[in-house]
Order: structure tokens, then C-alpha cells, then sequence
């Protein structure tokens, strides 16, 4: 592991950052981690499994809920909140992967993003229990996290954590065999192995993780609303992805630092974001495929990247 | 609820079901030959329906303001769809899946702020000509009278795309190019020019579908978030690349629609989203495609 000293370097560095920092930029890095934990658990699907799930909001979005509507109608502590929203997520990611698994590409694509406006809808007219269209608010955290920092260092940990076991799992056989299914789904299937079954666990597994995301995005926002589950949240993990790079386990977080940082700064001077990063998309996906990590392994071959690219195992070489 | 009633209730969804279909017929044409899901496709509907609202401002004192701005505004559809093609989509034909999605998911930030800077965000409402101004009654039911020229202009583009598919050279070349590209491009047929004639068809539809929506409500920023699920349910449900299938279906969802909102308003799309999954799961080629495609 003495390889890895530079994220050792860049933990320490995350530690002593809400000191160098000001308020607003706290709220940044906060946004940052909880994106990144999110566009880490889509890549699970995507870069790892090799399918598009364009409906990936729908676990963020009921980890958000869940966690939402447990600290407002009743006073369970936030740690077993969130805990609560990783299982609820899970649960719908599984019974929806159940139906989603059976199918590859475009269908895939199409599946997620139909069950993820699906659960959309649901929670956008079910107003006696989600509030519909207004949302959620008023959720509070409690004492010991209220302030920005306190936050910020809560959502360091746990994110921090869920990347050590994404990471974990993604290096063990189980991961390996994620891979395997993504170059050549029709021989491990030879090989005796459950195809649908490894894909499956590792939807419900990414859908989890989302759901954690989720969870912590509600007492952060202290509000939240239903657009987080539609397909536009959807969209947002996949931005990150493709700008940072799916061929590295490191691309979806370099990719969320990029998004939300050009959000913070383009909005600051004009309202027209969305004309901003649809550009922004077009020059990546025509000039950068790849992403920023794609970019990388191309053009800076120092060992950091080799690091950095250390999922990558020639996958998106082969492919094309 | 009474026969008549029912037949109202029919009638609004056949007219709802010809608008999907006018959106959903090109984005099927486009999915089905260049194996390219336009997400982008209802928001360029959206583009035409404020085209056509221009085309009408200008030419408000003549009586046929209205038809002729629906016209234009499918044209000026067409030739914003062939830029598109030339200058974007035929860079990423090779392209895995992703990335074209990302493209064309690009392309609704990218056209939703741009209308927003064109036309400014006040919703827009255009002054129906007299003919279809007020309402005709059907077994003394009211009826919107513009809704049968909604229902008039699906079948006729229905009829037109089948005729055009099914009699001519070039229909010929697109339905080949839909089952093997190779084989139509070993024929010696430029596949490219192919691509970006289907293409501009099919925007020409979704500018022509929005010209047709512009006089039904006002026109308003986000109408098209709606309308471009709906549609992939359309197409998903009726199959890939299937004129009658995509006919049915759309026929199929715009009834589903009508009716359950007497019943359960607030599940009508809910209803449709269930429909399309069980589909997917069940038939992913759809009603009327056929399986061999992947």
C-alpha cells in the first residue's frame, strides 16, 4: 500500500482544509464528497459492470428520503438514519434490478431511466407522505454537526469510508468478476458463474451506496425536493463519470471536484449553467474521450497515474 | 358516464395519442436507422412550437398565418436538425452508447437555455384562426375543433411516412439501413448522406409536431421534460424502428392517458411507466419489432 502515499497526502490535506477555507467553500467540499460517493456508486454499474443505468437518482433520491422523512417525523439519530436509507435504497435497487439485469445496452439504459421516472412520479404526487412538489423541509441536523465544518468532517468520514469499501469491493474476486461480465458477459457465463445474479448484487450494492449519498444530502440542503430523483439527477453522475473518466476507479471523484466547482463558478456570473456545461459535455465527449483520467494515461505517464489508472486494466482500449 | 362521454374522453386521446405519435415517429425513424436515441428530441419539439409561435407573430393579420408558420417551422426544424447531424452526430457513429447519449443530452441544455435567451421565459400563446377557434359539438359533446386537425395531421403523416417507407427508392434504402448498414453501403450507397437525410426527417417531424402544438395551450419552458419520456415510452413500447407499431402504441398510451385520468389522475403517467417496464421485460423489442436486433 506504500504506493498509495499520495492519498494519504490528499486525506491529510482534506483534514486541514476547512481551515485554509472559507464558509462558502466548505459548503462546496461538502457538495463535492456527497457527488462523488454518488457518481463512484453509478460507476460501479457503469465503468465496472459496463451497462448505463440512466436512473441511477431514483436510490439517491429514496436514501434522501428516507433519511428526510425519518429526521422530520420522528427523532431517530442521524448515523442510524442513514443507515436505514443505504438499506431502503438497496432494497428498491434490488427489486428494480431484478427486471433491469435481464437486459443489456440501450434497453438497459432505457429500463433504469423508465423505473427511475417511475419512482419519480410516485414520490412527486404522493403528497400526504413525500409533501409532493414542495419537498421536504425543516430537516434539521442535530447540535453536534450543525455548523458547515462539523458537517463538512461527518461527510468526509463516512464518504471516505464508503470509497475504502467500494474500493475493496472492487478490487476482490467479486470485482473481478464484474469485469469479466463486462468484456465478455456470454463466457463467464460458460465458466458456470450466475451472470444475472453477480449483476444484481452489484446494482443493489451501487444502489446502496447512492442511497447513502442521498441520505446525507437532505440535513445538509436542510431541504429536500423530488427533482432529486429524476432524470436529470440522473444525468449528473454520468457527466462526472465521462469528464473524469470511467476507466479509473478516481475518474468519478476528479469528475465531481470539476462539476461542482465550474457549478460554484459559473453561476456566479451567469444564469445560463445549463448552456454552459452542455458545451462543456460536447467538448468532452468529442475531443476527450476518455476524461480527464483518459487524458491522463495519454499524455502524463508519471506513476501517479499509473496509480490512478489502476482499475483500468486496458478495459476501454479493447472496446473500441 | 354515458356512450357519449366515453367518446369525448376517446376522442382526446386519439388526438393526445397523433401528437405522440408525430414526436415519436422520428425519434423511432432516427433510433431505428442510426441506432442513435435522440434524447434531445422533444426539446427541439419544443424549438419548433416557439418557431412556429414567431412565424405566426409575423404574419398575425392572414388567415392563414397559422397554417403557413406550421410549415416553416417544420423546415426550419429540418435544417437546424441537418446542422446538427453534419456537425455533431457524425462524429460519434463509432462512438459507444454512453457518449452518444451525453451528446445528445447536451444538446436539451444546450437548446433549453438557448430558448430561453431567444424568447425570453413568458409563456407564449397564439390566437387560433376563426376556423378552429371555437368548439364543435359531438353528440352534444363540446370538442376542441383543432383537435381534429391534430388527429387529421397524425394520420396524414402516418399514411405519408408508410407511402414513403414502403413505395419509394429512398424509403427502400432507409428500411434496408435499419436491418444492415454494411450491406446498403456495399451496394455503393452513401451511408453518411442516408444518416443525415433521416435525420433532418426526423427533426422535420418533431418541428412539424411543434408547430402543431403551438395554438393547442400556451407554450411554456419545460413543456418538453414531459413529453420526451412519454415519447421513449412510445417507441419502446411499439418497437425500435416500427412505423405501426409506433402508431399503435402512441394511439395506445394517449387513450391510456385520457382514461385513467377519469379514474386515477394522478396515475396516469405512473400507469403508462408500468406498461413500458412490463414491456421492456417482456417483449424488449416491442410490440411490433422484430428480436433480431440488439
Amino acid at each position: 500500500m506504500i504506493r498509495y502515499w499520495w492519498l494519504g497526502v490528499i486525506f491529510l490535506a482534506t483534514l486541514i482544509l476547512p481551515v485554509v477555507i472559507g464558509e462558502f467553500w466548505i459548503h462546496i467540499a461538502v457538495e463535492i464528497l456527497i457527488l462523488a460517493l454518488f457518481a463512484v456508486s453509478f460507476n460501479m454499474i457503469f465503468g465496472y459492470m459496463g451497462q448505463l443505468s440512466f436512473g441511477h437518482a431514483a436510490y439517491f433520491g429514496v436514501g434522501a428520503y428516507a433519511t428526510g422523512l425519518l429526521m422530520v417525523k420522528t427523532s431517530i439519530p442521524l448515523p442510524i438514519c442513514l443507515a436505514i436509507s443505504m438499506i431502503t435504497a438497496g432494497i428498491f435497487a434490488l427489486i428494480i434490478g431484478y427486471f433491469c439485469v435481464r437486459l443489456t445496452g440501450i434497453y438497459f439504459a432505457i429500463l433504469t431511466m423508465a423505473f427511475g421516472q417511475l419512482m419519480y412520479y410516485i414520490i412527486f404526487q404522493w403528497y400526504s407522505f413525500t409533501g409532493g412538489d414542495d419537498g421536504l423541509q425543516g430537516i434539521v441536523p442535530p447540535d453536534w454537526i450543525l455548523s458547515a465544518t462539523a458537517y463538512y468532517y461527518l461527510t468526509l468520514v463516512i464518504v471516505t469510508a464508503a470509497l475504502i469499501v467500494i474500493w475493496f469491493i472492487t478490487e476482490s474476486p467479486f470485482g473481478y468478476t464484474m469485469r469479466a461480465i463486462r468484456e465478455n458477459a456470454e463466457r463467464i457465463r460458460f465458466i458456470g458463474i450466475n451472470v444475472r445474479k453477480y449483476m444484481l448484487i452489484n446494482f443493489a450494492v451501487a444502489g446502496m451506496f447512492a442511497g447513502l449519498a442521498g441520505g446525507l444530502l437532505g440535513p445538509f440542503n436542510r431541504s429536500i425536493a423530488p427533482d432529486l430523483c429524476n432524470w436529470h439527477q440522473s444525468g449528473v453522475p454520468v457527466f462526472m463519470t465521462v469528464i473524469g473518466g470511467p476507466i479509473s476507479f478516481f475518474g468519478p471523484i476528479i469528475g465531481s471536484v470539476i462539476y461542482t466547482f465550474l457549478f460554484a463558478f459559473v453561476t456566479g456570473f451567469t444564469e445560463y449553467w445549463p448552456l454552459t456545461i452542455g458545451l462543456v459535455i460536447i467538448f468532452v465527449v468529442l475531443y476527450m474521450p476518455g476524461g480527464v483520467m483518459g487524458l491522463a494515461k495519454t499524455k502524463f505517464k508519471t506513476p501517479i497515474t499509473k496509480d490512478l489508472m489502476v482499475e483500468a486494466k486496458g478495459s476501454m482500449d479493447t472496446e473500441t | 358516464m354515458d356512450a357519449s362521454m366515453v367518446f369525448a374522453q376517446f376522442m382526446s386521446g386519439l388526438s393526445r395519442g397523433m401528437m405522440l405519435f408525430l414526436i415519436a415517429s422520428g425519434l423511432s425513424l432516427i433510433f431505428g436507422v442510426m441506432n442513435i436515441l435522440n434524447f434531445a428530441h422533444a426539446t427541439l419539439w419544443l424549438v419548433g412550437a416557439y418557431f412556429c409561435y414567431s412565424f405566426w407573430y409575423l404574419m398575425q393579420d392572414y388567415g392563414f398565418g397559422l397554417w403557413l408558420s406550421i410549415i416553416l417551422a417544420a423546415l426550419t426544424l429540418a435544417a437546424i436538425g441537418w446542422v446538427i447531424e453534419v456537425v455533431l452526430i457524425r462524429r460519434v457513429y463509432k462512438r459507444e452508447l454512453p457518449e452518444q447519449l451525453l451528446l445528445t443530452y447536451a444538446l436539451i441544455l444546450i437548446f433549453g437555455d438557448l430558448i430561453k435567451i431567444i424568447w425570453g421565459v413568458e409563456d407564449k400563446l397564439i390566437d387560433r384562426p376563426p376556423l378552429v377557434a371555437s368548439p364543435v359539438f359531438i353528440f352534444g359533446m363540446p370538442f376542441d375543433s383543432y383537435f381534429i386537425f391534430v388527429i387529421l395531421v397524425g394520420f396524414t403523416v402516418a399514411i405519408g411516412l408508410w407511402w414513403f417507407l414502403k413505395k419509394t427508392r429512398y424509403g427502400h434504402i432507409v428500411r434496408a439501413a435499419v436491418f444492415s448498414r454494411e450491406m446498403v453501403s456495399a451496394l455503393g450507397i452513401p451511408i453518411p448522406k442516408i444518416y443525415t437525410g433521416v435525420f433532418a426527417l426526423g427533426i422535420f417531424l418533431a418541428g412539424l409536431a411543434g408547430g402543431v402544438q403551438a395554438p393547442i395551450g400556451s407554450i411554456t419552458l419545460g413543456m418538453d421534460m414531459a413529453v420526451v419520456i412519454q415519447a421513449f415510452c412510445v417507441v419502446v413500447i411499439g418497437g425500435f424502428g416500427s412505423l405501426l407499431g409506433t402508431f399503435v402504441a402512441a394511439i395506445l398510451v394517449g387513450e391510456v392517458y385520457a382514461f385513467s385520468i377519469l379514474f386515477w389522475p394522478q396515475g396516469a403517467l405512473v400507469l403508462i411507466f408500468i406498461v413500458t417496464a412490463c414491456i421492456l421485460i417482456l417483449r424488449p423489442w416491442g410490440l411490433f419489432g422484430t428480436p433480431t436486433r440488439t
